[in-house]
C-alpha cells in the first residue's frame, strides 16, 4: 500500500530513552539553555530534540542488576546524591565461588568485583527519574513510539520512520490504523540498547563493523522480597562456578536493596557449544544452591526480566558516527565486561554525543566529518581509559574459564595487552556444535515456589502486547527451522529464549515453528543467538513489551 | 457538542499488588488510564469530530493523575480539569461523584461520559450517581450514540444478547460499554500539542464540596482457597456420571 | 432488621438472580435476625408477586403503575423511593444485574445513602454486617461496611448465592400488598423503545454462569466440536486459553486470561488446560472449577474443586452423553 506518512522535522532525534539516550537529551538541553541564556546565535531549542521510547513508560524496558558507578551521573546532575532515586550505596562486595553444595568467599575481593563507592540502583527507576528531568528541560519525549526503519541519506542517515500502528495479525489496517511518521532530523542518535534493530541495520549497511564481531551475553533477573534480616542493603555478591560449566562464561549475582528486596540473576555469554542450553533453566538451577535457597526462603517473587548485554568491548565497537548519525550506549558497545558496568559509560557516551551535536548544530554541519569529533571525545575520555584496559578481556574466555583467567591475569599487568592483542573471536552463534541425533533434554519445570517455569516468570515480567498485530519476530526462512535446524541444532530458539516465545509444534511427523510473540520481553537473544541468523527482531507496536517498573 | 469525559487513573493492570490496609502500596507500580474510560474518551472524540464542540478530560486524584489527563489531551481532548485530592483512593462512590459533579457543574456541557467501571475499585456507580447529583437523564451500557437536534438515540446492552434503543434528551450522562470502538493512538503532534493545553486544577475546598462517607472499605486481602481437589476415579463413563452427580447435588451448579 | 428485596423480571420472565437475592435476604434475616419483604415492580405483574408469596418472606409488595410497564431509571427511582420511604426497610437488596446498575446507585443517593454493589457475600460480625466484594478485577477481596444510618443498599453478584436454597413459606402464603406510588410522565426523561435480540459481535463471557474452556489439549481445531457439544449439553458458553485464540481456532473474544477476559462463573470446566498462571488469573474466582487433563501434575489441579486425570477425548463424549441423559 502506498502510504501517506506524516512528516515531521526535528533538530535531533534520539531513538531510545535509556541511560544513554536520556543523558544525551538532558546534556544537550542543558548546553542549549546555557547557549541561549548567553544570547549566542543561532538560537537553539530543546523542543527540537525528540526522544522516542518504545515502552509504555520511561524505564518500562530498562533492566539491569544494577550497580552503578556514579561518575557520569555526577557530571550530568551534580546534586544527584540528593535527588536521584538511588537505592543504596554498596556496603560490602563479595566474590563467591559456588560448588554444587557449598560456597566459598574469596578473602580479598578481586578488584573487578569490588564496588566500593558505587550504588545499587534500579535502572528502571533511575531512567524514569531522568525522563522527568528531560521533559522538564523542554525536550519532546514520545512514549510508545519505536524506530522501525532508518531513513538513509547520502552516506548516512536522516531520521527514522516510526512503526505503523493499528495493523492486524495479517498486516491489514484496523479501524484505528495510524501509519508511522517520517521523522527527519539533522542528527539521529541511535540509543536502542544491545542489538538495537536500527543499529544492526546501519552497521551492516554502512559496514561499520570493527575487527571483532560483537559478543553478547544474556542476563536473566528476578526481583524478590525476602524475609527481614536475610541480607543487608548494599551487600553485593557475584558468584562464579556452579552451575555454569568451566567451558562457559557466566556467573550469578545478588544485590541487597532497601525494604528487604534483593536483585538476583545469572548472566551467560551467548557463545556456548550446546545448542540446547537453557539460560533461564540455568538461572533457576542456580537459585537452588543452598546459599541462594536460604536467602530466598520464605520470600516472594516480585518481578522477572531478561536482557542481552554487549560483551565485546573496545574491539567490537562499531564506528559510531556517520553523516547525520551517532551511536551511543549498549548499542555502541560501551560496556566494561570485566567490571560488568555499562550504565556510567552509556551515560558518558550520551553526554559526549550531546557535546558533539551541540557543536554541529552551532556550525549547521551534520556531516561525518564534524561528527567524528564524537569518536575523538571518546578517545580522550574515561570511556577509553576504562575500556582500553579490558579490550581483550571477554575474548580471553573463548576457550573456557581457566584459559580466560590466565589471559586476563596477564592483561591485568600489561594494561590490557596480554599475550595476544587484539584477541580475535568469531560470532557467538557460530560456536554451536551439532547435536548428532542426541535426544532432547527434559525441560525445566520449576517447583512454583523457589523456581519457576518460563511462562510463570514471563507473567511476572508484566509483558503485554496487543495480540492482534503483525508478528514482530521475522524469520526469513521457516523451512530451515523445520528441516535443517531440527537436524543440526535441535532448534535452539526453544531453549535460549527466556520468555518461551519459540516452540516447535508437532505437525504430523514434522515440526513447525510456532511463535508466541506476545510473550516477548525484548531481550534480543533470538536475533543474536540463532545459528543461521535468520531471525530479525523488529519493533512491535509501541507500548508493548515488558514492564520493568520498579525493577 | 461540549462533552466532559471522566477518566480515572488506576494502577497498571499487571502491577504486582502489595496490599496495605484497605488500599495498595503505590510505590514502584505504574499507573494508566482506566481501560473502560478510554472507550468513553474515544466515543467523545468521535462525537466531537462529527458534531464539533469541545471535549474536556476530567480526573480526580493526586498529582500523578495529570499524566492520564495529558494522555487524553494527546488523543484530542481540548482541555483538562484536575480535581487535586491526595486521599482519592479512600473516597466512596458517592464522595467521588460529588466532587466530579461539582467540577462538571462549573462547565457548560451537553454530555457527560464515563466508562462502565474502574479496574481498581470496580464500583461501577460513578456515571449513574453523576446523573442523580446533576439531575440529568442518563443511560448505561451504551453501545452506540446517534445525535439529532438536541436529542440522542442510544443503543443499550442488556443481558443474554438483548439490546434496546432509547431516546434521551440533552444534556445527559452516559456510561459507555467497553470495547465498542477501537481506541485511537495518540499522535506525535497530539503529544506535543498536549503540553500547551490547559489543565485547570481545583480542590474540594475550591469546589465547596463537603463529603460524608456512606461506606468504608475495612480491608482488602487475597482470598485464600480452602478447598481441596477431589479427584474422581474410574472409567471415563463412570467419572462422567460421578461428576454430573456431584455438580448437581454437591456443588449444585447445574 | 427489615430487609427489602427488589426483584426483577422482564417481558414475562423472571431474572433468576432475583431468587438468589432472596436467598441472601433469608440468610441475612437468619443472622441478624430480621424479616424479609420482596418487591415486584411493573405493570400487570401480579402473577410474579403471587409466586413470591409462596416463598419464605414476610410480605410481597406489588408496585404497579402504567408508567412502570417498561423499565426506565427515572420511573424506577421515583417509584422505589416512595416505596422505601413508606416501608422503611433497613436493608435494600438487589441482584447485581445490568438493570440494577442502571438505577440503584441513584436511588440510594436520592435518599442520601450509599450503595455497596456487586457483593459476593456477607458476614455478620459483632452485630454489624460486613459485605464482601471483589477489587482489582478479582485479584483481591474487600470487606466493606456502611457508615451512618439505614437504609443501606446492597447488590449481590450473580451466583453469589444459590437460588435452589430459597425456602418456601412455612405457613402457606405471605400477604401480597399493593404499594401506592405516584408517577407522572414528566418524571420520566428517557424513552425506552423496543427490545430486540442481536447476534452479539463480541461475547461477554463475564456474564456467562457456566463456561466450558479448552486449552492446548484439544490439539486441533476439528476437535473443538466435541467441546462445543459438551457446552451445549451443559448450557454453557465455550471459552479458551490464549494459545487456542492465538491460532485463530476460536475468536479472541472467547479468550480467558490475563490478556483476555476475567470470569467468575458458577462452573468452569477446564478441558486440556495446563493451568499456566496467565490463564488461571482469568478464572480462579470461579465458584466451582472442574479440570480434566492427562497430566496429573498440571497446575490447574491446584485450583480445581474436582479433578479428572484422563484423556479429554474420552471424557468429553462421556460427559456430554451423561448430561443429555439427565436433561432428557
Amino acid at each position: 500500500m502506498a502510504l501517506q506518512r506524516e512528516q515531521l522535522e526535528a533538530d535531533v532525534l534520539i531513538v531510545g530513552a535509556g541511560p544513554a539516550g536520556l543523558s544525551c537529551a538532558l546534556h544537550l538541553a542543558n548546553l542549549i539553555k546555557q547557549h541561549n541564556a548567553g544570547g549566542a546565535k543561532p538560537e537553539l531549542s530543546a523542543e527540537n530534540i525528540y526522544v522516542l521510547e518504545k515502552g509504555r513508560e520511561i524505564g518500562a524496558h530498562q533492566l539491569s542488576g544494577a550497580i552503578m558507578n556514579p561518575v557520569a551521573l555526577a557530571e550530568l546532575v551534580p546534586d544527584f546524591a540528593k535527588t536521584a532515586p538511588l537505592d543504596t550505596p554498596v556496603t560490602d562486595s563479595a566474590a563467591l565461588i559456588f560448588t554444587q553444595k557449598s560456597s566459598y568467599r574469596i578473602p580479598i575481593t578481586p578488584p573487578p568485583f569490588n564496588n566500593a563507592g558505587n550504588y545499587v540502583i534500579s535502572l528502571s527507576k533511575l531512567t524514569k527519574w531522568m525522563g522527568g528531568l528531560v521533559e522538564s528541560a523542554g525536550v519532546n519525549l514520545f512514549k510508545e513510539f519505536g524506530g522501525a526503519e532508518l531513513i538513509y541519506s547520502g552516506d548516512g542517515i536522516a531520521g527514522v520512520i516510526t512503526e505503523d500502528k493499528g495493523l492486524d495479525k495479517n498486516v491489514k489496517p484496523k479501524d484505528n490504523f495510524t501509519p508511522g511518521y517520517e521523522l527527519r532530523a539533522k542528527i539521529t542518535v541511535l540509543a536502542e540498547g544491545t542489538r538495537g534493530s536500527l543499529t544492526k541495520q546501519l552497521v551492516a549497511t554502512k559496514k561499520l563493523d570493527n575487527i571483532n564481531p560483537q559478543s553478547y551475553g544474556i542476563g536473566v533477573k528476578e526481583l524478590w522480597e525476602v524475609q527481614p534480616g536475610k541480607i543487608q542493603p548494599g551487600f553485593v555478591a557475584h558468584t562464579l562456578g556452579w552451575p555454569v560449566s568451566s567451558k562457559m562464561y557466566g556467573g550469578g549475582w545478588f544485590y541487597g536493596l532497601q525494604n528487604n528486596r534483593v536483585s538476583i540473576g545469572l548472566v551467560i555469554a551467548l557463545e556456548y557449544e550446546d545448542p540446547r542450553f537453557d539460560p533461564h533453566a540455568a538461572f533457576q538451577t542456580w537459585k537452588t544452591h543452598p546459599f541462594v535457597r536460604n536467602l530466598l526462603d520464605g520470600g516472594q517473587l516480585v518481578r522477572y526480566g531478561a536482557k542481552s548485554l554487549p560483551y565485546g568491548g573496545w574491539y567490537a565497537m562499531p564506528r559510531n558516527y556517520v553523516d547525520g548519525g551517532l551511536i551511543v550506549g549498549d548499542a555502541g558497545s560501551f560496556l566494561d565486561s570485566q567490571r560488568l558496568k555499562g550504565v556510567h559509560l552509556a551515560m558518558k557516551s550520551g553526554m559526549l554525543a550531546a557535546e558533539t551535536i551541540f557543536e554541529a548544530l552551532k556550525k549547521a554541519d551534520y556531516s561525518a566529518k564534524t561528527l567524528q569529533a564524537y569518536k575523538e571525545k571518546i578517545d580522550h575520555s574515561y570511556i577509553k581509559t576504562e575500556l582500553w584496559k579490558v579490550r581483550n578481556f571477554h575474548q580471553s574466555f573463548r576457550n573456557g574459564m581457566l584459559d580466560g583467567f590466565f589471559h586476563s591475569a596477564l592483561q591485568q599487568v600489561s594494561g590490557g595487552r596480554g599475550l595476544i592483542d587484539p584477541m580475535r573471536v568469531h560470532a557467538g552463534h557460530e560456536a554451536y556444535g551439532k547435536i548428532h541425533g542426541r535426544p532432547a533434554p527434559e525441560r525445566f519445570k520449576g517447583d512454583g515456589k523457589l523456581t519457576f517455569d518460563r511462562l510463570t516468570d514471563v507473567y511476572h515480567s508484566g509483558t503485554r502486547h496487543d495480540e492482534d498485530q503483525p508478528c514482530h519476530l521475522k524469520v526469513s526462512d521457516l523451512n530451515i527451522c523445520a528441516t535443517r535446524c531440527v537436524e543440526e541444532y535441535g532448534n535452539p530458539c526453544q531453549y535460549f529464549c527466556p520468555a518461551a516465545v519459540y516452540e516447535m509444534a508437532k505437525e504430523g511427523d514434522a515440526v513447525k515453528l510456532k511463535i508466541n510473540a506476545a510473550n516477548c520481553v525484548h531481550c534480543k537473544t533470538c536475533d543474536i543467538a540463532d545459528p543461521y541468523q535468520i531471525i530479525d527482531w523488529v519493533v512491535p507496536e509501541g507500548g508493548g513489551g515488558p514492564n520493568y517498573e520498579g525493577m | 457538542m461540549n462533552i466532559i469525559v471522566c477518566v480515572k487513573q488506576v494502577p497498571a493492570k499487571d502491577a504486582p499488588l502489595a496490599i496495605a490496609g484497605n488500599w495498595i502500596k503505590e510505590s514502584d507500580i505504574g499507573f494508566e488510564m482506566n481501560e473502560p474510560d478510554s472507550y468513553a474518551l474515544e466515543e467523545a472524540l468521535r462525537l466531537k469530530e462529527k458534531h464539533g464542540g469541545e471535549v474536556i478530560a476530567l480526573s480526580l486524584g493526586p498529582e500523578r493523575v495529570k499524566q492520564t489527563i495529558k494522555e487524553a489531551l494527546a488523543k484530542g481532548a481540548d482541555r483538562g480539569i484536575h480535581i487535586a485530592d491526595d486521599n482519592f483512593a479512600q473516597l466512596d462512590p458517592l464522595g467521588t461523584a460529588k466532587l466530579l459533579a461539582a467540577a462538571i457543574a462549573s462547565q457548560k456541557c451537553d454530555l457527560v461520559l464515563t466508562g462502565l467501571q474502574s479496574d481498581d475499585h470496580g464500583f461501577g456507580q460513578t456515571g449513574v450517581l453523576l446523573a442523580g447529583l446533576l439531575n440529568l437523564p442518563h443511560a448505561t451500557l451504551i453501545m452506540q450514540i446517534e445525535a439529532l437536534d438536541g436529542r440522542l438515540k442510544l443503543k443499550r446492552e442488556l443481558e443474554a444478547g438483548w439490546f434496546q434503543w432509547i431516546e434521551c434528551p440533552l444534556p445527559a450522562v452516559l456510561s459507555i460499554q467497553s470495547g465498542i470502538n477501537k481506541v485511537r493512538y495518540a499522535t506525535l503532534k497530539g503529544i506535543m500539542g498536549a503540553k500547551k493545553k490547559e489543565i485547570a486544577v481545583v480542590t474540594r475546598e475550591s469546589l465547596g464540596v463537603a463529603i460524608e462517607p456512606t461506606q468504608k472499605i475495612e480491608r482488602i486481602y487475597v482470598p485464600t482457597k480452602t478447598k481441596k481437589t477431589e479427584f474422581l476415579t474410574g472409567t471415563p463413563k463412570e467419572m462422567a456420571a460421578k461428576l454430573v452427580e456431584k455438580l448437581k447435588f454437591e456443588a449444585r451448579v447445574i | 432488621m427489615r430487609i427489602l428485596v427488589v426483584t426483577e423480571q422482564r417481558q414475562g420472565k423472571w431474572n433468576n438472580t432475583s431468587f438468589e437475592t432472596l436467598v441472601a435476604a433469608q440468610q441475612i434475616a437468619a443472622a441478624t435476625p430480621g424479616a424479609v419483604s420482596a418487591a415486584v415492580i411493573g405493570k400487570g405483574v401480579a402473577p410474579f408477586a403471587e409466586e413470591l408469596a409462596s416463598k419464605n418472606v414476610a410480605e410481597v409488595l406489588l408496585v404497579e403503575h402504567d408508567l412502570l410497564e417498561s423499565y426506565t431509571p427515572d420511573g424506577y427511582c421515583v417509584a422505589l423511593k416512595q416505596v422505601i420511604e413508606t416501608a422503611k426497610p433497613d436493608l435494600v437488596l438487589f441482584p447485581h444485574t445490568y438493570q440494577v446498575r442502571d438505577f440503584a446507585p441513584k436511588l440510594a443517593a436520592s435518599l442520601g445513602k450509599g450503595m455497596i454493589g456487586d457483593c459476593v457475600g456477607f458476614r455478620s460480625e459483632d452485630g454489624r454486617l460486613v459485605f464482601v466484594r471483589q477489587m482489582f478485577q478479582g485479584k483481591t477481596a474487600a470487606d466493606v461496611t456502611f457508615t451512618g444510618a439505614a437504609p443501606w443498599f446492597v447488590s449481590f453478584q450473580s451466583g453469589a448465592f444459590r437460588a435452589d436454597l430459597l425456602a418456601a413459606h412455612p405457613g402457606g402464603k405471605a400477604p401480597v400488598n399493593a404499594a401506592q406510588v405516584t408517577l407522572s410522565a414528566g418524571d420520566i426523561r428517557t424513552k425506552p423503545l423496543e427490545l430486540f435480540k442481536e447476534a452479539k459481535s463480541a461475547v461477554d463471557l463475564t456474564q456467562a454462569p457456566l463456561i466450558v474452556a479448552i486449552g492446548r489439549g484439544i490439539k486441533a481445531p476439528e476437535n473443538i466440536v466435541q467441546a462445543e457439544a459438551l457446552a451445549k449439553a451443559l448450557g454453557a458458553e465455550i471459552a479458551a486459553s490464549r494459545p487456542i485464540c492465538d491460532e485463530g481456532w476460536l475468536p479472541m473474544d472467547r479468550q480467558i486470561g490475563s490478556s483476555g477476559q476475567t470470569v467468575a462463573p458458577k462452573l468452569y470446566l477446564a478441558l486440556g488446560i495446563s493451568g499456566a498462571i496467565q490463564h488461571v488469573v482469568g478464572m480462579k474466582g470461579s465458584r466451582t472449577i472442574v479440570a480434566v487433563n492427562k497430566d496429573q501434575n498440571a497446575p490447574i489441579f491446584e485450583i480445581a474443586d474436582y479433578g479428572i486425570v484422563a484423556d479429554i477425548f474420552e471424557v468429553m463424549p462421556a460427559l456430554t452423553e451423561e448430561l443429555q441423559k439427565t436433561k432428557g
